[in-house]
């Protein structure tokens, strides 16, 4: 809870924690939303670049004090070097959520180009020219012509494949952020989502908060 | 025309059924493929000989028996290319999976599989379980991970996704891998041999099968 009482008080008053504080619980929440959300949230820019400046700096500083043989220095290194593989996992795993959702759901997703980074627009890209070329030289290019397309939605069948905005997640308040609506199977009803509540609650219907920053998914 | 309706599609979705649950890919049922690509094509041509008639002037509800075939025909065609896509994609993904996870399959195919029911000879007698586009597949997809993975090289984005407990790891060699140069000095990795090692120097080792891991559950 703790956690939570800072975030707060680093966007009211004036920052209480240094950047640095910051941007790793920001990329952990980011990196546990990515994995949690059954959709690909928008790619934050400014956060990775931030934080890979920051691994490289720190890896060069590395570099220095294992160059310098200095018996003293050993067990700050040691320290470093697992600050440094627990970023550095961070990223990947965050990065490699995204390049999943990005894989299964490739069709999608590039209708979509502004959720994801330059490169990962260039991935998908490559990649469904590649998946297509394979499925066209292994047997599509033989079909009739009017069966060779890969995005058809004729006999009310999309063939492209969407994310479940309705999956359940688990998610808890940050921020008061009023009433969501939740629908049953009969009726409507309406939740004050207040700051510390933990629920399961569809995607769909958290989903702008999530991305708002006023809950985080679990 | 073939009798046996749909069959076909179905041994490919089972085939793919199968690939999921098994360690290694399967042969590429490159005859199945072929007999399910020749039936759309026969559907096809039948659908082309029932419409011949009526010159673009069906009316379904005065013909329904007609109309029935057609639609019979036409969904046909279009679960048979169900059945190919499910299983092209399954075996795709697997060795997407495998690239990822740095296993040379282009190298370590040959002779893995042993089980080629015939279907193998018309790949020029090779060995190997992947069709000749899946093949190409693999090398463009690796051309594009390597691309990909260039742009995080501080990252590795191929890394272990295991979140690390210790920097320092204890390992042991399963297959001799030769010497790797650590920040600690040359270690030179014998078969049966035991190493306290930093993660990230052997983590692709580990992933490639040479070491394993010791005291990791």
């Amino acid at each position: 809870m703790d956690d939570d009482i800072a975030d707060i008080l680093a966007s009211v008053s004036a920052p209480a924690l240094p950047v640095r504080t910051l941007d790793l619980q920001a990329l952990t929440r980011a990196w546990v939303n990515e994995r949690t959300a059954p959709e690909l949230l928008p790619y934050p820019t400014d956060l990775v670049d931030r934080v890979m400046e920051r691994i490289g700096k720190q890896i060069s500083t590395i570099e220095e004090m294992s160059g310098t043989m200095d018996p003293q220095a050993n067990f700050t290194l040691v320290i470093l070097q697992t600050e440094l593989e627990r970023f550095k996992f961070l990223v990947r795993s965050f990065l490699r959520a995204r390049i999943a959702k990005i894989d299964t759901y490739t069709l999608h997703y590039a209708t979509l180009p502004s959720q994801l980074s330059p490169l990962e627009r260039q991935y998908l890209q490559s990649h469904q020219s590649l998946i297509s070329t394979h499925y066209s030289t292994s047997f599509l290019s033989t079909f009739p012509t009017s069966l060779q397309k890969l995005d058809d939605t004729a006999g009310g069948i999309s063939m492209v494949d969407k994310p479940d905005e309705d999956a359940a997640v688990f998610c808890r308040v940050l921020r008061d952020t009023g009433n969501v609506e939740i629908q049953g199977i009969s009726e409507v009803a309406e939740i004050e989502m207040k700051r510390g509540d933990v629920r399961v609650l569809r995607w769909s219907a958290v989903k702008e908060a999530v991305e708002r920053g006023d809950v985080e998914l679990i | 025309m073939s009798q046996r309706f749909a069959e076909l599609g179905n041994k490919l979705i089972r085939d793919a059924k199968r690939t999921q649950n098994l360690p290694d890919l399967p042969s590429y049922q490159s005859e199945t493929v072929r007999a399910t690509v020749r039936e759309v094509r026969d559907l096809d041509r039948e659908l082309e000989h029932l419409k011949a008639p009526f010159a673009g002037s069906f009316d379904p509800s005065s013909e329904p028996a007609i109309a029935c075939a057609m639609l019979v025909n036409h969904l046909s065609m279009r679960r048979n290319k169900r059945c190919l896509l499910a299983y092209h994609r399954v075996r795709s993904d697997r060795l997407e999976e495998m690239c990822w996870k740095g296993v040379d399959i282009l190298n370590s195919e040959q002779g893995a599989d042993g089980r080629g029911r015939g279907e193998n000879e018309a790949q020029g007698g090779s060995k190997s379980s992947l069709s000749p586009e899946e093949e190409e597949y693999v090398r463009q997809y690796e051309d594009l991970l390597a691309a990909y993975k260039g742009q995080w090289t501080d990252i590795d984005l191929t890394g272990s996704l295991e979140p690390p407990k210790d920097l320092f790891i204890d390992v042991r060699v399963l297959k001799n891998a030769g010497e790797i140069q650590t920040e600690y000095g040359a270690i030179n990795l014998t078969k049966n041999s035991q190493f306290y090692v930093r993660q990230g120097d052997v983590d692709r080792l580990i992933q490639q099968g040479y070491l394993q891991r010791l005291g990791w559950t």
